[in-house]
């Protein structure tokens, strides 16, 4: 085979190497090795966020700075899923008798993308619900949201939710629901606050609870045991009007917010709401133990299911590693508390959740086809 | 060169992952029933019930209420109040959690001293108002204060424990006759204290 000698010929000839096959394999090695390890201090979540699902992996200086210093799973999972195709267009022959190994290639280059959609589209929340009680929407702990409720009306709120992304401090929310904007001063990840001293500098905030609390920033945390408290200063103003400044957080319960031309307004920060066409009734909530022990033997709940659009009204079971699979969702068994009368399930929304399936049958079927033929063709020759 | 072509556009066809741009919105739901979150940990946390038979907790920590208190949501920065029956006189505990150890064990102390209007102590006085008592999440320290407050006489029974964390606050005050009638219950509910596992 003729080799290309011009910069372009080099250029692809680089894309499909063997060669850099090998390296991105041994650097995925490395970063699921250092992944694995910066769980213990980081946290499943934050670990995989900062090492697997990014294009570089970061170190942040003691003043501050950051600074790229390994490449992150993203750019190598782009970079594999480049060469594998590279390779498998500039090397593969494209024949009857290669179709197996088309197969399999096109089987991994489907789990790189299922990877990929996965980290891009996958939705994680969670639903606790007490006995009794019934839910229709599932919260993401990771996230906040601002919501200011007009909570006017008798029959029910409506609720503008301002993502936790909008929350940049010298960001001016505006909104054609909202009477007035909400401009943020601070916006903070983690906080820790207590009640006011006399000797604390004036608080930045003048209605709410905002002005009996002290509110300092703190170092984020990630470990599986362990929440952030996020906290955020708004100024409400309406034209040229103030209407108050407000800090607020998950953690502060009482409920704040304004009188404003008759109507009642409330504001929150709470954990990202995620809001279902149907609702679960938890009916029981059973956690088995083995007998004479405390060792976990099962946790299952009883569920009731109601969709009155799609006339779906029936019981479910939720159990480990038998979730409930309804209207693209996967609601697992995940947790439990409050003297076994409250549920925890964890609700996941993954469109690519089927391509990881599709991927490996095509790896299995091509190289089922690949090796039946390489088979054949060697007992035709023992023959 | 039509191979390479094939290649570039498998990948764009590949690549064709869309972001999700956050965006505000807007919605209609039912009308929400105001309860309180616990403080500082009211990520995902379901309301308690009402009337709760068996002891309610927060994520974190379990308590029992003694018998015969009624226990309901606690206002601004509570995670719930517990008020014993009357017969005494007034008296109330709550319960609260910070992150952190909201201002260190000092500050709190001075803090409920000046609510029964006493001076604050020294660092060293410290050793002299702190009791202990156990429970299965730790020891939870316990102070009890009397002076008079804005309303005359009144005592302060306060405990903190830290827990996942947080720093939890339980804390009983009223008129010294009431306070001293709960006080033995109330020291029984925080022996109690268990974890609100999951």
């Amino acid at each position: 085979m003729r080799r290309d000698a011009s910069p372009s010929g080099r250029i692809l000839r680089a894309l499909s190497s063997l060669t850099l096959t090998i390296v991105g394999l041994a650097l995925l090695m490395i970063l699921v090795a250092v992944c694995t390890l910066l769980q213990v201090s980081m946290g499943t979540h934050r670990a995989v966020e900062a090492v697997i699902r990014t294009g570089l992996v970061w170190w942040t200086s003691p003043g501050g700075t950051r600074i790229p210093v390994f490449p992150g799973g993203g750019l190598v999972g782009g970079v594999l899923l480049v060469n594998l195709v590279f390779a498998q267009f500039l090397r593969l022959e494209l024949s009857w008798r290669k179709a197996g190994m088309w197969m399999a290639h096109l089987g991994l280059a489907l789990l790189f993308v299922g990877e990929f959609a996965t980290a891009l589209m996958q939705v994680e929340s969670q639903m606790p619900v007490e006995i009794g009680q019934t839910r229709d929407y599932s919260e993401d702990a990771r996230r906040v949201e601002l919501d200011a409720v007009d909570a006017t009306s008798p029959d029910g709120d409506t609720v503008t939710a301002i993502p936790d992304s909008f929350l940049k401090p010298g960001a001016e929310i505006a909104h054609p629901s909202l009477p007035f904007t909400l401009a943020v001063r601070e916006f903070y990840r983690n906080s820790s606050f207590r009640m006011r001293r006399p000797d604390d500098p004036p608080s930045p905030a003048t209605a709410g609870v905002g002005p009996r609390i002290f509110v300092r920033e703190a170092p984020e945390v990630g470990s599986d045991d362990e929440q952030n408290v996020p906290a955020v200063l708004v100024d409400a103003r309406r034209g040229g009007e103030d209407l108050g400044s407000f800090w607020l957080s998950p953690g502060m319960g009482a409920p704040q917010g304004l009188e404003l031309d008759g109507k009642t307004w409330r504001f929150w920060l709470r954990p990202r709401r995620y809001y279902l066409p149907f609702s679960l009734t938890l009916k029981e909530f059973h956690h088995d133990v083995y007998p004479g022990t405390d060792i976990p033997k099962n946790f299952s709940s009883l569920v009731r299911l109601d969709d009155p659009a799609a006339h779906e009204d029936r019981d479910a079971r939720i159990y480990m590693n038998h979730p409930l699979r309804y209207a693209g969702l996967t609601f697992y068994q995940a947790s439990f508390g409050r003297g076994d009368r409250l549920s925890v399930f964890q609700v996941v929304r993954n469109p690519g959740w089927r391509i990881p399936y599709l991927a490996c049958a095509l790896v299995a079927l091509g190289l089922l086809w690949h090796f039946a033929l390489k088979l054949s063709a060697s007992l035709k020759g023992v023959r | 060169m039509s191979r390479s072509l094939a290649a570039a556009s498998a990948l764009l066809a590949l690549t064709c992952a869309c972001g999700r741009p956050d965006q505000i919105t807007v919605r209609r739901v039912p009308k929400e029933q105001i309860v309180q979150p616990p403080m500082g940990m009211a990520m995902g946390g379901a309301p308690a019930p009402e009337g709760a038979p068996e002891g309610s907790s927060a994520p974190g920590v379990h308590w029992i209420a003694p018998k015969g208190w009624k226990e309901g949501p606690g206002g601004a920065m509570q995670v719930a109040v517990l008020v014993p029956p009357p017969a005494h006189g007034r008296a109330q505990a709550s319960v609260s959690a910070f992150p952190g150890d909201v201002g260190g064990e000092l500050a709190n102390v001075n803090r409920w001293r000046g609510q029964v209007g006493l001076p604050a102590l020294a660092d060293s006085d410290l050793a002299g108002v702190r009791h202990k008592l156990s429970c299965a999440l730790g020891p939870v320290l316990v102070y009890d204060f009397t002076g008079s407050g804005d309303q005359g006489p009144a005592r302060v029974v306060a405990a903190t424990i830290s827990a996942g964390g947080k720093t939890w606050f339980f804390k009983l005050d009223g008129d010294p006759a009431a306070v001293a009638a709960d006080k033995p219950a109330f020291l029984r509910m925080l022996e109690g204290l268990t974890s609100d596992a999951s």
